[in-house]
């Protein structure tokens, strides 16, 4: 069986402890890139991520394209979007019909 | 002897009549200029002449004179620095004697009768001595002590022996109170000089060019071809062999190529001193040149001159090197007559028997005991450079030689394009010694030597495979891995397999430094794996700063080389940080 997983600041991914996913507080760069890669390796199928933690380990977001599991999806935070995540959908989207059906 | 009568030329090529006295492979006389020629065909008392020198002017009814002599080259002191063209004939004597350009018909003496040389004998008199026996000696250049044997077929017991300064004509010793021994003897190019037993061929010869001595090494004794096409580099590679293979004589056959690249060689080898012997590099090699200037027949004999002195110092129990440079421009020379004298062609107009005569010249190779009682050691190593034109070796000379030698040093205009020297390609070379050099690198400079090439070579031939897929879809689609093993090959190929000809340190790279810079840039690959797997991105791996100073290894001295075990502590230790701080370490 695979985990869910949600890393993000406080405010945003507590409540996520309500739906019983493994919630994981982060503030700083060096702390999330650790945080991704460990639990990477620890049966997570999906890590959500909020884009303004996601903005500031954009190496640690590319490494994981290419791989099937985890599934690494940025969501907004708190504070609103900044679209990193629905670009990084457009741009799937694009790569594998060609257009932009959205 | 009966005078011949010429009947036709052309060309080289002069038939005379009236011949019936001389016999296949005499040299003669030609016309009243006394050209050098030599009787390659005889028909009842017809005999074509290859004639060594321009035939203009030469017309039917000019006379031609026999010697009687098979063609020969004079052997005994005073060969060492010298130059010579294809018979022989030494060319600062030719130019005292006729300006700058060679004029025919100038006779000169092949080694100099004036000269006097310190002569100490080895044997006493009783002594019995026979063929090939060392009876004394001569120190010929500061690292060359000329052995003077026996000549070949002689035997008996020594009832004189002289001490002293003599010419090389001068009676040193007397056999049996009747056959009186000089320092020269002759001997006929075509034939090859006895020997007592061909010998398996197990050590390398050392030449300090990385790529040759890890990935193709050659035996001594062994053979080696250079094909490639032109401008790739052939003339340097052999210019690099003949400075710093680890031989005690170098033979140096430029055959049919530019008069500049032996110039090159005049020019460079008095000034670089070899690390061996502490002398200059001229002290030890015999130059023989037959430009593309010079008459073409004379470039058929070329090669059989130089192998005849090389075998001569073999017989004396020295390591030698003979490079010939290029034996296309041989082939065509025997095309050249061959087409003259109206034979069957074969391939692209090559005689049907230049496969046979190719194997002739690289059989005279091999690592033999010599004749003589002492039973001396001596090995002839055999470098060929092959022009295929276009660069294309399914050419009848690079197939020709492709069946005889064992290893072949493939050059590629890609790489030589790419300013990457030695431009040998690893893909395409191969060497059939490599077995028995393993076993010598093993018990010589590191059980692991031969390990860690066969895994460097294993990295190479995957990033081939690796290149397709990067040209197909890009390099970002491969998997970090894979990503990685293309960075290691890629300082396999700049740090380790590229070598700059020019640089005071990086032109010669003894055993001892390759084993260690090849620990290195694998260790790179090892040791980077081992982080990305930690975690470790591979980016930071990439960009670590050591890899500058993996790259200027290569220019870290001989004497220093102590220093590249730093830099693999420093890499261990560097990576061992780059796995603390962004690695997943309980991971």
């Amino acid at each position: 069986m695979f985990k869910v997983a949600v890393i993000g600041d406080k405010d945003s991914v507590l409540t996520f402890k309500a739906l019983g996913i493994d919630v994981f507080i982060v503030s700083e760069a060096d702390e999330a890139r650790r945080t991704v890669d460990t639990i990477a390796r620890d049966q997570y199928g999906v890590i959500f991520i909020t884009e303004q933690i996601a903005k500031l380990i954009p190496d640690t977001i590319i490494r994981y394209d290419k791989e099937i599991i985890p599934a690494v999806i940025l969501i907004p935070s708190n504070q609103g979007s900044l679209n990193i995540g629905m670009d990084k959908i457009n741009k799937n989207v694009e790569k594998a019909i060609g257009s932009n059906i959205l | 002897m009966k005078v011949g009568k010429i009947v036709k030329v052309s060309g080289p090529l002069v038939v005379a009549e009236g011949m019936d006295e001389a016999n296949m492979y005499d040299v003669v006389e030609v016309s009243d200029f006394k050209l050098v020629g030599e009787i390659i065909e005889m028909r009842g008392d017809r005999a074509s002449i290859q004639v060594y020198e321009e035939t203009t002017g030469i017309g039917p009814g000019d006379p031609v004179y026999t010697t009687g002599e098979p063609l020969s080259v004079e052997l005994g002191p005073g060969l060492i620095e010298a130059m010579f063209d294809g018979i022989q004939r030494p060319l600062e004597e030719f130019r005292k004697k006729s300006g700058d350009f060679m004029t025919r018909g100038t006779k000169v003496e092949n080694l100099d009768r004036i000269k006097k040389w310190d002569f100490k004998p080895t044997v006493k008199v009783g002594d019995k001595v026979i063929g090939g026996d060392i009876i004394g000696t001569v120190q010929e250049t500061p690292i060359v002590v000329h052995k003077v044997m026996v000549p070949i077929g002689l035997s008996g017991e020594i009832t004189d022996i002289k001490s002293g300064e003599f010419t090389i004509v001068e009676d040193i010793a007397t056999i049996d109170n009747e056959t009186k021994v000089q320092m020269m003897q002759k001997w006929p190019v075509r034939k090859s000089r006895p020997y007592k037993q061909k010998l398996d061929p197990s050590v390398p010869l050392l030449t300090g060019q990385r790529v040759i001595d890890t990935f193709f090494p050659v035996a001594k004794g062994g053979t080696a071809a250079i094909p490639g096409p032109f401008g790739s580099g052939k003339t340097v590679v052999q210019h690099q062999l003949a400075k710093w293979a680890d031989t005690e004589i170098v033979v140096y056959v430029g055959c049919g190529e530019r008069g500049n690249e032996m110039t090159d060689v005049l020019m460079e080898f008095p000034e670089i001193i070899d690390p061996a012997t502490g002398e200059s590099l001229m002290k030890r090699t015999v130059l023989i040149a037959n430009t593309s200037n010079m008459p073409v027949a004379a470039r058929e004999a070329s090669i059989y001159t130089g192998i005849t002195i090389a075998e001569y110092f073999r017989d004396m129990g020295y390591s030698v090197a003979i490079m010939a440079d290029s034996t296309s421009r041989w082939a065509e020379a025997l095309r050249e007559m061959s087409g003259r004298l109206e034979e069957m062609p074969g391939d692209e107009g090559y005689p049907a028997y230049l496969g046979s005569r190719a194997a002739a010249f690289y059989e005279r190779s091999g690592k033999v005991i010599c004749n003589g009682s002492d039973d001396r050691e001596g090995a002839i190593t055999v470098i060929g450079a092959v022009s295929p034109p276009g660069g294309d070796i399914s050419e009848p000379v690079s197939q020709a030689t492709l069946r005889i030698v064992k290893v072949f040093w493939g050059l590629d205009h890609t790489l030589s394009y790419k300013r990457h020297f030695p431009a040998i390609n690893w893909l395409n070379s191969y060497t059939l010694y490599q077995a028995k050099m393993d076993i010598w690198m093993a018990a010589n400079i590191d059980p692991e030597f031969a390990k860690n090439r066969a895994k460097a070579m294993n990295l190479l031939q995957e990033e081939s495979a690796l290149q397709e897929i990067v040209r197909l879809v890009g390099r970002d689609s491969l998997s970090y891995e894979d990503q990685l093993k293309l960075e290691a090959t890629k300082s396999i190929r700049e740090d380790y397999l590229q070598q700059n000809a020019f640089h005071d340190v990086d032109t010669f790279c003894s055993l001892e430094k390759q084993n260690k810079m090849l620990k290195l840039v694998l260790d790179f690959y090892d040791l980077g794996m081992k982080a990305l797997e930690k975690g470790v991105y591979l980016k930071s791996i990439e960009n670590m700063p050591i890899r500058e100073r993996i790259a200027r290894s290569k220019y870290i001295e001989e004497e220093k080389m102590g220093e590249i075990d730093i830099i693999i502590q420093d890499l261990e230790s560097e990576i061992n940080k780059l796995i603390e701080e962004g690695g997943i370490l309980d991971a």
